[in-house]
């Protein structure tokens, strides 16, 4: 690589989220304070940051007034204060109100909000400060050198199918720091390379995750209350799975409906999308949609393991925040907060360790002493056995749920610490009864994937290797023998479809990676590992704008 | 080889989306785009650069939020960037709008090869790069797909016809118009992109290219826009099926039919 291809810095961020921003912003501020200079660099491979940012989004506040105790909040865009809250149950008909609201789950003097237009707002104050963004750049490849992380290669470009240079080939960029911070969000893939070499998750649960399916309806005035948040458990899911919908009253004439699906379901027909859809046929969510207009898709995952699931944060050179380390408390299903706070406080350890002119793991623990010092990490302490009393039944989960708030989050078990199991490792042989009911998609009310997809705004260079990596297409043989290719089920975006030879009936797996909205359940979810997913181009993606 | 690239930043019209109680075309928040056509002659006009040498400037008249797509150029791998922005150049029409990138070309001087995409997709005119051509009173090649050679101050070009392709010959300097079929473009490098975020853009008024005052903005475009609609479709050809003496003969009195 020559030298023409190499930009060096101080600070490498990776991912342009709440974390990585409030890191950057922090770290800006810490550098100016301290008239050192400002050389923290962030790479995000939506086109427009806040483009791959969906969430609810129900939001505390509290640590963005933190992180700029001199910017009015009031600035911060798409802001409506939760007026009302309810927990509901819901049978296939009916809705019935939950007796009691849990105090982990109170939403009292939060904002309901749009992630990605908080980020675009944060985005601006950081470039204010100084802080050098790029969006539409990938970090693609580690950089390791005698063993440790050095810096990242970005993506090339102009390659054909099989990955060789066409005319209009591009090189990668190499960018060296001396600190990097993996801010990827959910199952980030530098992350999990890191996570895997260094072996950080030793010890530690698996994360499991859940998969949020969410959808953007504009409605007409008064169909449902601005401000109002609506938390659903049951319908459509049965007894023996995680998950719930929520509705949020984004607007006066904007509602976000959205369903998250716990991944450790072993139904291999069971689809994500599916549930929200069949959701929206009760009566309760349909009332509200059904003079409405469906406005904007898409799809993410949450890591829900909780502390238990938290890799060691931190090795030589680099350290690891927000939804790239798991940090979401449950069962509020909250990580913007904890991300925010996370990078905070990671930019005082990424600081002292510049000034110190020492980046190696001995320093950077000063990041771990300092967020297990945080109410956020109190907050995942409280709930760190929450999604272990999920893993079988609702039922008998909410009395192990009880037991835990009885005994400070502690729970049953001797050590204290409940064990959980990779998500992929559920999954039942295919047969009849995997069969759910079908639900009627009239592309008004709901939608199938293709209609759905639509509203994602998910576009792909169309000219370059598939970013779907398939290690084994005998293992898809094996897969869909068995399994009957619950990829095509679990994608919320239609990118692996099945189609079987009209004589033999033999199956193989068709890739429309074009479609994809760099959710990651296949990287979570396929039952033999067998996909693996890397950044296509830069810029390619959804373009979720606000949600 | 010294080369310079005429953009137009345009409304990103795959997110247009149409007022359903107005019907008019809703702007707000609409991201702006370097014209498409436009990134396959800044494509061409790298790699010439790249074959014979020399720079790459990029140039373009518009309001000062036109400087993204000056950069965007720059962060592909284009040397420099001009903007042309002025108040009165507002109103421009093709004329107008000719003459004003031609004052800013002989602001710019030694060029060799003037490249534009075939047109605009805001306006679709396809006028601006032959006007400039004329106004500069040096030859032109429109709808290039293919830059055949460039030797001895001459260069060789296919230009699509509605037929086919012609190849045509013409010395330098002298100014392309390229189809999309010439090339594929590429995307930015994250050097690039840094190398553009620094960049210094020059900025020239009316005053420093020397324009004359009743040759610009709504002065100077005579253009009188009455309406603008689709134009029909061309009806199909009709094919005449069958034997072949017998479709040559139907052919004949049919054509009978139109010449007298
Ligand atoms: C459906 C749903 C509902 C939620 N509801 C709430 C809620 O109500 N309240 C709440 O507090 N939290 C909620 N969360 C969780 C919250 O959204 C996350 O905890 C939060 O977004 C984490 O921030 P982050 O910066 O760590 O990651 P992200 O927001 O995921 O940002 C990571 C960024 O990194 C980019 N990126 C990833 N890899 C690369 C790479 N290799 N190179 C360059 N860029 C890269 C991504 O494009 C993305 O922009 C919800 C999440 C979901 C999915
Ligand atoms: S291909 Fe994978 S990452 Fe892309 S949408 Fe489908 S499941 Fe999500």
């Amino acid at each position: 690589m020559s030298n023409d291809n190499l930009i060096e810095t101080d600070v490498l961020v990776i991912g342009g989220g709440p974390a990585g921003l409030a890191f950057a912003i922090h770290y800006a501020d810490l550098s100016k304070k301290n008239n050192l200079p400002i050389k923290v660099m962030i790479l995000e491979k939506a086109a427009v940051l806040g483009n791959h940012t969906l969430s609810g989004a129900v939001m505390n506040l509290k640590n963005i007034s933190q992180l700029l105790p001199d910017v009015d909040l009031t600035t911060i865009p798409t802001q409506t204060p939760v007026q009302q809250e309810e927990i509901l149950f819901l049978t296939k008909k009916n809705a019935f109100a939950l007796p009691f609201h849990p105090k982990a789950m109170s939403n009292k003097g939060n904002h309901i909000l749009s992630l990605g237009a908080m980020v675009r707002w944060l985005g601006q104050i950081a470039e204010q400060k100084g802080v050098e963004i790029f969006a539409g750049v990938a970090g693609h490849e580690p950089i390791f050198e005698n063993g440790k992380l050095v810096g990242v290669f970005t993506g090339a470009s102009g390659l054909d199918h099989e990955g060789k240079p066409m005319a209009n080939y591009q090189p990668p960029t190499e960018v060296r720091a001396k600190i990097i911070i993996l801010a990827e969000g959910s199952r980030g893939h530098l992350t999990k390379k890191l996570i895997e070499k260094y072996s950080l998750a030793q010890d530690k649960n698996p994360q499991v995750y859940s998969l949020g399916v969410k959808e953007v309806w504009e409605v007409p005035e008064g169909a449902f209350l601005q401000g109002r948040v609506c938390h659903t458990l049951g319908f459509p899911l049965s007894s023996d799975q995680f998950g719930g919908g929520f509705v949020y009253g984004f607007s006066k004439t904007q509602v976000v409906i959205g369903f998250c699906s716990g991944l450790d379901y072993s139904n291999p027909a069971f689809d994500p999308h599916g549930a929200l859809q069949m959701y929206k046929t009760h009566p309760r969510i349909a009332g509200i949609i059904k003079n409405g207009k469906l406005i904007k898709y898409g799809a993410k995952n949450i890591p829900e393991g909780g502390l238990f699931s938290l890799p060691k944060l931190y090795h030589d050179n680099f350290m690891l925040i927000g939804d790239a380390a798991g940090m979401v408390a449950m069962p509020s299903l909250k990580g913007i907060h904890l991300g925010i706070k996370a990078g905070m406080t990671a930019a005082q350890a990424a600081f002292e360790a510049i000034k110190a002119q020492d980046t190696s793991k001995e320093t950077l623990s000063l990041y771990e002493k300092l967020f297990k010092d945080t109410p956020e990490y109190r907050e995942l302490y409280a709930s760190r056995n929450f999604r272990q009393c999920f893993t079988s039944n609702l039922y008998f989960g909410f009395l192990k749920f009880g037991i835990n708030l009885i005994t400070g989050g502690r729970g049953l078990s001797l050590s204290g610490k409940s064990k959980l199991e990779a998500d992929y490792k559920h999954c039942e042989t295919a047969s009849k009864d995997n069969h759910l009911p079908k639900v009627a998609f009239d592309n008004k009310m709901l939608f199938d994937k293709e209609a759905d997809l639509f509203f994602s705004g998910t576009k792909h260079n169309e000219e370059q290797p598939c970013h779907i990596l398939i290690s084994s297409r005998d293992t898809c043989v094996d897969c869909i023998e068995r399994f009957e290719a619950p990829c095509q089920h679990f994608c919320p975006a239609q990118v692996f479809e099945l189609s079987r030879d009209a004589q033999t009936n033999k199956g193989k797996i068709i890739l429309h990676p074009s479609n994809c909205v760099h959710c990651k359940t296949c990287d979570i979810k396929d039952p033999f590992q067998n996909v693996t997913w890397v950044p296509p181009y830069g810029a390619d993606g959804p373009q979720y704008d606000n949600m | 080889m010294n080369i310079i690239i005429c953009v137009k930043q345009v409304p990103d019209t795959s997110e247009v989306r149409i007022d359903p109680v107005t019907n008019n075309l809703v702007r707000d928040g609409v991201k702006s785009i370097v014209n498409p056509f436009d990134m396959y002659a800044i494509e061409e006009g790298l790699r010439l650069k790249e074959k014979f040498g020399g720079k790459v400037t990029v140039l373009t008249m518009g309001p000062p939020q036109a400087e993204a797509a000056l950069r965007e150029a720059i962060s592909l791998g284009c040397d420099e960037a001009v903007l042309v922005s002025d108040r009165a150049f507002a109103g421009s029409d093709t004329l107008a709008t000719s003459y004003t990138l031609s004052k800013a070309i002989e602001k710019i001087k030694d060029y060799d090869l003037i490249i534009c995409g075939k047109q605009a997709i805001d306006g679709d005119t396809a006028q601006v790069g032959p006007g400039i051509a004329a106004t500069l009173d040096i030859p032109q090649i429109n709808y290039v797909r293919k830059v055949e050679e460039i030797k001895d101050q001459t260069i060789t070009a296919e230009r699509v016809t509605e037929e086919g392709y012609e190849v045509i010959q013409s010395t330098l300097p002298c100014l392309l118009t390229v189809v999309k079929e010439i090339n594929n473009p590429r995307l930015p490098s994250l050097k690039g992109k840094m190398k553009a975020k620094s960049a210094v853009i020059q900025v020239w008024s009316a005053a420093d290219i020397a324009a004359a005052e009743d040759r610009i903005g709504l002065k100077g475009s005579p253009t009188w826009v009455l309406n603008i609609f689709t134009p029909p479709p061309k009806p199909r050809g009709k094919i005449f099926e069958g034997e072949a003496q017998n479709s040559v003969n139907q052919l004949v009195e049919s054509l009978k039919g139109i010449i007298h």
